[in-house]
């Protein structure tokens, strides 16, 4: 985390594995599941870009929509501009357009939000953020007012752009150039001082170090790579509005670079695109999907601070290839127990919205105001039966006395991976 | 190559008052090119104001600090140490998630310019990196050089505080209170170190641990209540009885 190692052969190999499956990706799924993939790439850039900052420098920025949306912005007006023939830009190179928005903006902004450090400086960012947001709506020469830009891709260099697999392999070849480059940056002598910043800025002052000044470039650099990522969304949707600039954007980034872990590199990107693709899933599903986003951030929190990517590393760290097949059984044991859990948690939450929902509602007050029985995954329960809401004490019941058991069971198994490691 | 003997750091009549409250009332000071100058004085007297002050922390109300003559009152730290004058802290001040080795190479590259770099790797960087084990190796960490520098022992830390403050080469080297908390052995083995390292250079050094004064400056200054009291020789500062009243008295009662 703190030292960059040459990436070892495993490394490589993995990461060339992942390229190489996201490249043939496209050919086996359907077209909204393409979409999908774009939006996970788009918001693995967003997130490595966001935890440049947060998680090497140390710098909580509540206010990365800021960047996001001005990349996806400045896009957009070169995009119009190609398509009224204004000037010829080619469409795989307007994300140049939103790197130097957003680095622009990142030394415009960032001058004035690293003045402060810690609580101070997220509240700077997230003001700055803010204005955007409240700004946007009423400026339509810049942000087209409260609906918004929209415009079309442009065919160039014998691409057409007019899917999504095109537009897949333009988000994958800028989000794969862009992690690169911000990999490199922490082995070069600013990505260390971006981590020595984080652990003690006061030192590096009497060390010879304008640490304004350092705090401000990191903070652009991280602000130029999120105009990227913006400007990818731009070329994706073909259009934006001023919500872009929401808090809610800017929490996201911060809730999912959290999830995959911040002290990881590659965490953060895995997060996003876990969470992104929870979201595009559970949204179609149910209407409290928002809750559940909560209530995962909430217990990685808790019980994996480190996130996903922490989790990830911890296996690769300390177990030998060998040593895994200890840890299969009780692993599957945990996702059997974590099943029933769910089961039971999302019996419940959904029952309670069923119920309190106007519909149903309705439907009593047309019964003459008595309990009716309410319909939920195509079937119908009767609120007041034991049985209907056995379903949810049953699987919560055996999944919470399981538990000890199976943490018992892991435990042991761990010990053992790990004896096996030193023999 | 300047003369020895000439003043690398003047204080002329340095005041500093937090609001209605004077802690530095009037100092005036010289401490001269290869001197090693110990700064005593009972608790409160404003030593770690007065180091504050010349190394850039805090700005002096009124006064003047001069740096081999050029003024550098008010001057923020970074280009303060930029211009020759680096300083060790009381409290362990390093980079605790990083290794020994990369603690130094911060210092060390900011010293050769490499301070926003971007476009090369630090691996790359021959210089720094022979610089690093240079200095790893005066301060016998060699073979703790990939270790976290929050997981080394009290005095290990002590000895990279003080080699941070080194590997900027600077020509002035202030030390706050290097053997602080340390037990007697720690103490000599720190003292010893610093006699090695700092060979050649001009030592500023704040002290409590009267035998460390003795042990390793060849002046001395004591300050009481914001002002110098007496400057000399060890021996004559310590046979003074005005210093003896305010301070030493103290102990001896």
């Amino acid at each position: 985390m703190t030292t960059t190692p040459p990436m070892t052969l495993r490394q490589v190999v993995l990461i060339l594995l992942g390229l190489a499956v996201l490249t043939v990706l496209p050919l086996m799924l359907s077209p909204s599941l393409v979409n999908a993939a774009i939006k996970m790439l788009i918001a693995a850039l967003f997130a490595l870009a966001f935890s440049l900052a947060m998680g090497q420098a140390g710098m909580l920025s509540f206010g990365h929509s800021a960047y996001y949306g001005l990349g996806a912005f400045a896009a957009l007006h070169l995009m119009k501009a190609a398509e009224e023939h204004v000037l010829t830009w080619p469409t795989p190179l307007v994300p140049l357009v939103g790197a130097a928005v957003g680095l622009l903006a990142g030394i415009v902004f960032g001058w004035f939000a690293t003045q402060r450090t810690g609580v101070y400086f997220a509240m700077v960012t997230l003001a700055l953020a803010e204005l955007l947001f409240t700004l946007a709506p009423t400026w339509n020469s810049l942000f087209g007012g409260e609906s918004g830009i929209s415009t079309m891709r442009m065919p160039s260099w014998a691409f057409s752009f007019g899917n999504d697999t095109h537009v897949y392999y333009l988000t994958l070849a800028w989000v794969a150039l862009s992690a690169w480059c911000l990999w490199a940056f922490t082995g070069t002598p600013m990505g260390r001082l971006a981590v020595a910043m984080r652990e003690n800025e006061h030192r590096l002052r009497f060390l010879g170090f304008n640490t304004h000044l350092a705090r401000t470039l990191v903070f652009a650099i991280s602000a130029m790579f999120t105009g990227i990522a913006g400007a990818l969304l731009a070329i994706a949707n073909e259009a934006s509005n001023y919500t872009i600039f929401s808090a809610q954007a800017s929490a996201n980034v911060v809730l999912q670079t959290f999830i995959g872990g911040a002290g990881t590199f590659f965490g953060p990107a895995l997060g996003a695109m876990v969470m992104t693709f929870f979201a595009r899933v559970t949204s179609d599903l149910t209407r409290s999907w928002l809750l559940y986003q909560g209530l995962i951030f909430v217990l990685v929190m808790l019980f994996v601070p480190d996130g996903i990517g922490g989790l990830v590393s911890m296996h690769a760290r300390r177990l030998n290839g060998g040593a895994i097949k200890h840890l299969v059984l009780p692993y599957l044991l945990c996702v059997a127990i974590g099943l029933l859990i769910i089961a039971g948690v999302v019996f419940t939450v959904e029952s309670v919205y069923v119920l309190l929902s106007d519909a149903y509602l309705a439907q009593r007050r047309a019964a003459g105001g008595g309990v009716v029985p309410y319909q939920l995954f195509k079937w119908k329960f009767d609120p007041l039966s034991p049985l209907t809401w056995s379903f949810s004490v049953v699987p919560l019941f055996i999944g919470g006395a399981l538990l000890p058991f199976a943490k018992r069971r892991t435990e042991l198994a761990w010990s053992r991976a790990l004896d096996e490691g030193e023999r | 190559m300047s003369r020895a003997g000439e003043p690398v750091l003047e204080l002329r009549n340095l005041h500093k008052s937090f609001g209605e409250t004077p802690i530095i009332r009037g100092v005036t000071l010289v401490v001269r090119r290869g001197q090693r100058h110990g700064l005593i004085g009972p608790n409160g007297a404003g030593k770690s104001t007065l180091f504050n002050l010349i190394s850039g922390q805090f700005a002096p109300t009124s006064g003047d600090i001069l740096l081999n003559g050029r003024s550098i009152a008010g001057v923020p730290p970074y280009l303060i140490n930029r211009r020759g004058l680096s300083r060790s802290f009381q409290i362990t001040n390093l980079f605790p998630r990083m290794s020994v080795a990369e603690n130094l190479r911060i210092a060390v590259m900011g010293h050769q310019g490499h301070r926003f770099t971007l476009f090369r790797p630090v691996a790359n960087l021959r210089r720094v990196s022979s610089r690093v084990d240079e200095h790893l190796e005066k301060l016998r960490l060699q073979l703790r050089r990939n270790d976290m520098a929050g997981d080394l022992a009290y005095s290990e830390q002590r000895a990279l505080e003080i080699g941070m403050a080194l590997a900027t080469d600077p020509e002035i080297v202030l030390l706050d209170e290097p053997t602080a908390g340390m037990s007697r052995d720690e103490s000599a083995y720190v003292v010893e170190l610093i006699r090695a390292v700092t060979e050649g250079k001009t030592l500023l050094v704040v002290e409590h641990d009267m035998s460390v004064v003795f042990d390793l400056c060849d002046h001395t200054s004591v300050l009481v209540y914001g002002q110098i009291l007496a400057s000399g020789a060890p021996e004559t500062v310590r046979a003074d009885r005005r210093v003896q009243e305010a301070y030493l008295g103290e102990e001896a009662a």
